[in-house]
């Protein structure tokens, strides 16, 4: 039985946190504003060349920014032990992994629609007409990439060289989605018929549905061990 | 009550305890001596759910302490070294978030009178970052007497607490006895710990032996 009650607390607990400590929105935005600009300043091309092949680089942006964030969710619960706390709620874990995802979640995706006009500007990308679908890739791939990477996040979190580890172990499973990501905002920048890169999306869907389902169960027995 | 049987606990191939016996009945409180080392915080780690013991078990109010994990979460309380306690948030919102996570929503008035019992009322709005060592351990306690706990493991809880936080706890100890609660905790200061313990035992490489704490000499416990 999910406790919708954990989930709202374990998010509201989140958002405090961030909200007055800044440390994790501030260190991602600052990771992937440097590597906008470096892009930036490393290609020089007319806008159909940037539509080729910013999709890719703007989800590279998004991944390590979003790794960033991963890190920090169950880092931060080291301090005071308050892990051991979370361990001891009498209820079924799977609602701390949803309230987690959640707030994972919402802080990527923020960071995301931040970054999103500054590639717009140096990049030189008009995106008028296709922002409604834009936006659509950006959640499926966000839910995407917070599902996966909170359960391993946790499953980092007491090794000791768990910034090392969490990408090595998350990137190989995020390349499906960082491949239909890209294909998808791709098709949707250079203005395509959605029919060309639907199943791009559908691709974004079944994966969010099968490892947030996989990872929820799994996750009971990462808090366990 | 809590009820040991065999509990051993390795790590690879070191053994650290060997075969705990131990039974704490309701309304007791059963003290737990031994020098650094001795694993006294793995034992109440077992009892707390958050380890698994390699041999044995333990029964807690009647539960099965591997079976009935969840249950056996919601009737104890862990005053563990760490204080458990969010730093970025304050008195308050640490005492609202650990209660809701176990299903409790106290009110202000509630959680004010839990913050001046332990002294700490007038920081209520504080971050807890800017806390003392002994401010985090009374919030700890605070949001213990919040949970109204049938169990409850206390570890070092002495440690940072001064005279009166000490004798508050103490008073807190007495009051979950006489609404009989079980109480084990683990400690090195024999002198604030007997008021209130009525037995007590000595772990010393990982084997328990029991004594009536009377009969503890302070010799017994360096």
């Amino acid at each position: 039985m999910i406790s919708f009650n954990v989930i709202r607390w374990i998010v509201w607990k989140d958002f405090v946190t961030e909200l007055r400590s800044r440390e994790t929105i501030s260190s991602m935005v600052f990771f992937a504003l440097i590597v906008i600009l470096i892009f930036s300043f490393s290609f020089s091309m007319d806008q159909q060349a940037a539509r080729e092949v910013i999709a890719g680089i703007m989800w590279v942006a998004f991944a390590f920014t979003g790794i960033i964030g991963l890190g920090k969710s169950f880092s931060t619960e080291l301090q005071n032990d308050c892990l051991e706390a979370l361990q001891m709620v009498p209820e079924a874990k799977g609602a701390i992994y949803l309230g987690k995802v959640a707030a994972n979640f919402a802080f990527m995706f923020v960071v995301e629609i931040l970054l999103f006009p500054m590639f717009v500007i140096l990049f030189n990308l008009e995106v008028v007409e296709e922002i409604s679908l834009l936006l659509l890739v950006f959640f499926l791939a966000t839910v995407g990439l917070s599902a996966i990477g909170t359960l391993f996040s946790a499953l980092t979190v007491q090794i000791r060289a768990r910034e090392v580890m969490l990408p090595i172990l998350l990137l190989p499973l995020v390349v499906p989605v960082m491949i239909a990501a890209v294909e998808a905002t791709k098709g949707a920048l250079n203005g395509d018929p959605p029919a060309l890169y639907e199943q791009w999306l559908e691709l974004l869907a079944i994966y969010d549905v099968v490892f947030t389902v996989v990872s929820f169960w799994m996750f009971e027995f990462v808090m366990d061990s | 009550m809590i009820a040991c049987h065999g509990i051993g606990k390795s790590y690879g191939h070191f053994q650290v305890l060997h075969d705990v016996n131990l039974a704490i009945a309701e309304g007791e409180c059963f003290a737990l001596f031994g020098p650094n080392g001795s694993v006294k915080t793995t034992l109440l780690k077992i009892l707390a759910t958050l380890e698994r013991p390699s041999t044995g078990h333990f029964e807690m109010l009647g539960m099965h302490g591997l079976k009935d994990r969840e249950a056996i979460r919601a009737n104890l309380m862990f005053l563990a070294h760490g204080t458990h306690l969010y730093d970025e948030l304050n008195a308050r919102e640490n005492l609202a978030f650990a209660l809701a996570l176990r299903g409790h929503h106290p009110t202000d008035r509630d959680m004010k009178r839990a913050l001046d019992r332990v002294a700490i009322g007038a920081f209520a709005d504080m971050k807890v970052r800017h806390y003392s060592a002994g401010m985090k351990k009374r919030l700890a306690l605070a949001k213990t007497m919040l949970a109204k706990p049938n169990v409850l493991l206390l570890d070092e809880p002495f440690t940072a607490l001064d005279t009166a936080g000490t004798e508050i706890l103490r008073e807190y100890v007495r009051e979950r006895l006489s609404d009989n609660g079980t109480v084990l905790l683990s400690t090195h200061d024999y002198d604030k710990t007997r008021p209130i313990a009525g037995r007590a035992g000595i772990l010393q490489h990982g084997a328990l032996q029991e004594t009536a704490i009377e009969e503890l000499k302070s010799d017994d416990l360096v």
